[in-house]
């Protein structure tokens, strides 16, 4: 069992573009590291790299304390799920499983025994005998799962191994992969477009973009503290809304202003952007319609342009001073487009970034 | 209105293939119709005849033909050489063109030119050095002849994997490498069995190829040990003085008929197989 450990990893391809610039990253063993950031920003590329199946530019990568730099995929013990499956198409399921015990040697009634297993938990028993061009995409995605999960390798690494389900079995399948990890007790590398899938599953969360580390922490960390705008705005569903305001002292705290609103703050991290315009993050489900959080400054009377009736709670898309938000509210006290509400602004649930850098100022 | 159109258009291709089909026929018919009829039958003026009561051979041509001398033994050289060559060809034209897929450089562009280049050289062009060289290496045996093959069949050969072998996805590779293939097994295990189709084509190509070869053999093999089938062919005419036409024709149709079976046999591959390179190479 091992962690991974990325020291000043780059990796340029042969075309000369370098798509990570340079990767300092530890995960430790045992540990559920989910990998995400919108596509291209070299997620996949970074998973190959811990596989070997693309070469270090650069820097020094260690599985365990190894330096696995020079070391071929098939001495580095690790499992992967390809994005596109890849699984060997004149194989039957049940040796497309089979393959890697057989290469290792393995007794026939033990690799039997474990093929069936994984079978069994991914509901491939009735498909052993079929070959993977007589199944459907979810089920050869399944079966790409089972190969990786009969062996047993140090490290799992995951290429949007779900992005292929139906929503049902995508729920079910990432309570399978998480009860997998806390069964092996391996560490796992996952990389996915889905925030749920991310937020759920991992231990930490790697937030990336054009390959530089944007934001490497627990789940809970990243949607509490985000570190920077991208990551603000990349973790949370619907998005944390982006307001311009400007700092003003107010006592011995500052007041975030933008429109009628004055909100209130005694973070000391503010005083040097007093009189500047900065970036006021609010997540959506920190508006309240509720009386009991009206406050002196921090309620707006905002325009509904479109609402959204999602059962228990409503989306509403309002307009408010010039700046467009979402806003997430309970069904009871939610209002139709074209009318007004006044909502308050949690004070303590606001982040504000500086608008230059980007980069979060506080929480 | 739609239908109708594809229907008209189906029947013209229908006719017009029909007719291709009985012009390719017609000469295997002709020598099969020959075959059966007695010698004196056999002449410029009653050579389209059918076979009738009167000069109906039955399989004497035959039985002549295999009685004839040393037909089992050019059988058994005609045998070892296709088998030894379409290996040889399948084996080392499929792993040199997954190198020339997989490793990208100028080295392997130029020799996938090198290859496509071959094919086009004309084989008069290169045959008198040819026998030459074949003769100062010792290659004029029928059990070694199969190198001069392997070089001649390679540019088609080559060609052809590469075209394939460029629609297998690359995970595919990875994830064998990953399971624990070095790349032998990775070859072995995995590329060689999906380009199954294509190895099938190639294989019956490569094989009608060096079945039906005379120039090759005569040139390269010493005339009076080593004769192949074609070259035993060519030997009734010679031998006696005169043409023994019926025996040559039945002998004609004995070589024809393996390499239909085999064609027959593989001919579902061969259409995956050109499919397969023609979609998505
Ligand atoms: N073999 C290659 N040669 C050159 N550039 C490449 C190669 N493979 C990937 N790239 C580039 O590297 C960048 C990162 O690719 P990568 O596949 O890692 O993205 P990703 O984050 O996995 O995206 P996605 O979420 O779409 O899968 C992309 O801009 C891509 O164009
Ligand atoms: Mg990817």
């Amino acid at each position: 069992m091992a962690g991974i450990s990325f020291r000043h990893v780059v990796k340029t391809y042969d075309n000369g573009v370098t798509v990570v610039p340079d990767l300092n990253l530890e995960i430790k063993d045992k540990e559920f590291v989910v990998l995400v950031g919108p596509s291209g920003c070299g997620k996949s590329t970074t998973l190959r790299m811990i596989a070997g199946l693309e070469s270090v530019s650069d820097g020094e990568l260690y599985i365990g304390d190894k330096l696995m730099n020079k070391v071929p995929p098939k001495s580095r013990n690790i499992a992967m799920v390809f994005q596109s499956y890849a699984l060997y198409p004149h194989m039957s399921v049940y040796k497309n499983m089979a393959f890697a015990l057989e290469l290792a040697k393995t007794p026939k009634d033990e690799i039997d025994r474990k093929v069936r297993e994984a079978a069994s938990i991914l509901g491939l028993e009735p498909y052993l005998e079929r070959k993977p061009k007589a199944l459907s995409g979810g089920q050869r995605q399944r079966v790409a799962l089972g190969r990786a999960m009969v062996r047993n390798p140090e490290v799992f690494l995951l290429d949007e191994p779900l992005s292929n389900l139906d929503a049902k079995l995508r729920t079910e399948m990432r309570s399978q992969i998480s009860k997998l990890h806390k069964q092996l007790g391996t560490t796992f590398v996952y990389v996915t477009h889905d925030q749920t899938e991310a937020m759920t599953m991992g231990d930490r969360i790697c937030v990336m973009k054009d390959g530089i580390i944007q934001q490497y922490d627990t789940p809970q960390n990243l949607y509490d503290y985000p570190d920077n705008l991208f990551v603000a705005g990349f973790i949370g569903s619907p998005q944390m809304n982006f307001i311009d305001a400007t700092v003003e002292k107010a006592g011995d705290g500052f007041s975030l202003c933008f429109g009628e609103a004055r909100i209130h703050s005694d973070k000391k991290e503010l005083e040097p952007y007093v009189g500047k315009t900065v970036v006021v993050g609010i997540r959506p489900e920190d508006f309240h319609a509720e009386k009991q959080f009206f406050s002196e400054g921090n309620v707006i009377d905002a325009y509904i342009d479109l609402d959204e009736m999602m059962g228990s709670e409503s989306y509403l898309y309002i307009n408010y001073a010039g700046q467009k938000m979402i806003t997430r509210v309970p069904a009871r006290y939610a209002k139709k487009a074209d009318e007004t509400i006044s909502l308050a602004v949690d004070p303590d649930k606001v982040h504000v970034f500086d608008k230059e850098t980007e980069l979060a100022v506080c929480h | 209105m739609m239908e109708k159109k594809t229907r008209l258009s189906d029947h013209i291709w229908v006719i017009l293939l029909s007719i291709l089909a009985v012009a390719y026929l017609y000469p295997i018919f002709m020598i099969l119709i020959n075959s059966l009829k007695e010698e004196r039958a056999i002449g410029t003026s009653d050579i389209f005849n059918l076979p009738t009561s009167e000069t109906f051979a039955g399989f004497t041509n035959y039985i002549n033909a295999l009685g004839a001398q040393g037909f089992a033994r050019s059988l058994g050289y005609s045998v070892l050489i296709t088998i030894t060559s379409v290996i040889a060809i399948l084996v080392c034209c499929s792993m040199c063109a997954w190198y020339i897929t997989r490793v990208k450089n100028k080295f392997t562009s130029a020799l996938y030119y090198l290859f496509v280049f071959s094919m086009v050289v004309p084989f008069q062009m290169v045959m008198f050095t040819l026998s030459q060289t074949a003769d100062s290496l010792d290659l004029n045996k029928p059990w070694n002849i199969w190198i001069i093959y392997l070089g001649f069949g390679a540019g088609l050969a080559v060609f052809m994997f590469a075209g394939f072998m460029k629609s297998i996805p690359l995970e595919i590779e990875e994830a064998s490498m990953i399971d624990g293939c070095n790349p032998i097994q990775t070859f072995f295990l995995v590329v060689f069995p999906i380009l199954k189709p294509t190895l099938v084509s190639v294989g019956i190509l490569e094989a009608m190829w060096v079945w039906n070869d005379y120039l090759l053999p005569v040139l390269v093999l010493d005339i009076k040990k080593y004769k192949t089938i074609p070259m035993l062919i060519q030997y009734f005419r010679g031998s006696y003085g005169k043409v023994e036409m019926g025996p040559m024709m039945a002998s004609i149709m004995m070589t024809i008929i393996p390499i239909i079976i085999v064609y027959l046999l593989g001919q579902k591959q061969i259409i995956k197989g050109v499919a397969a390179g023609a979609v998505k190479g």
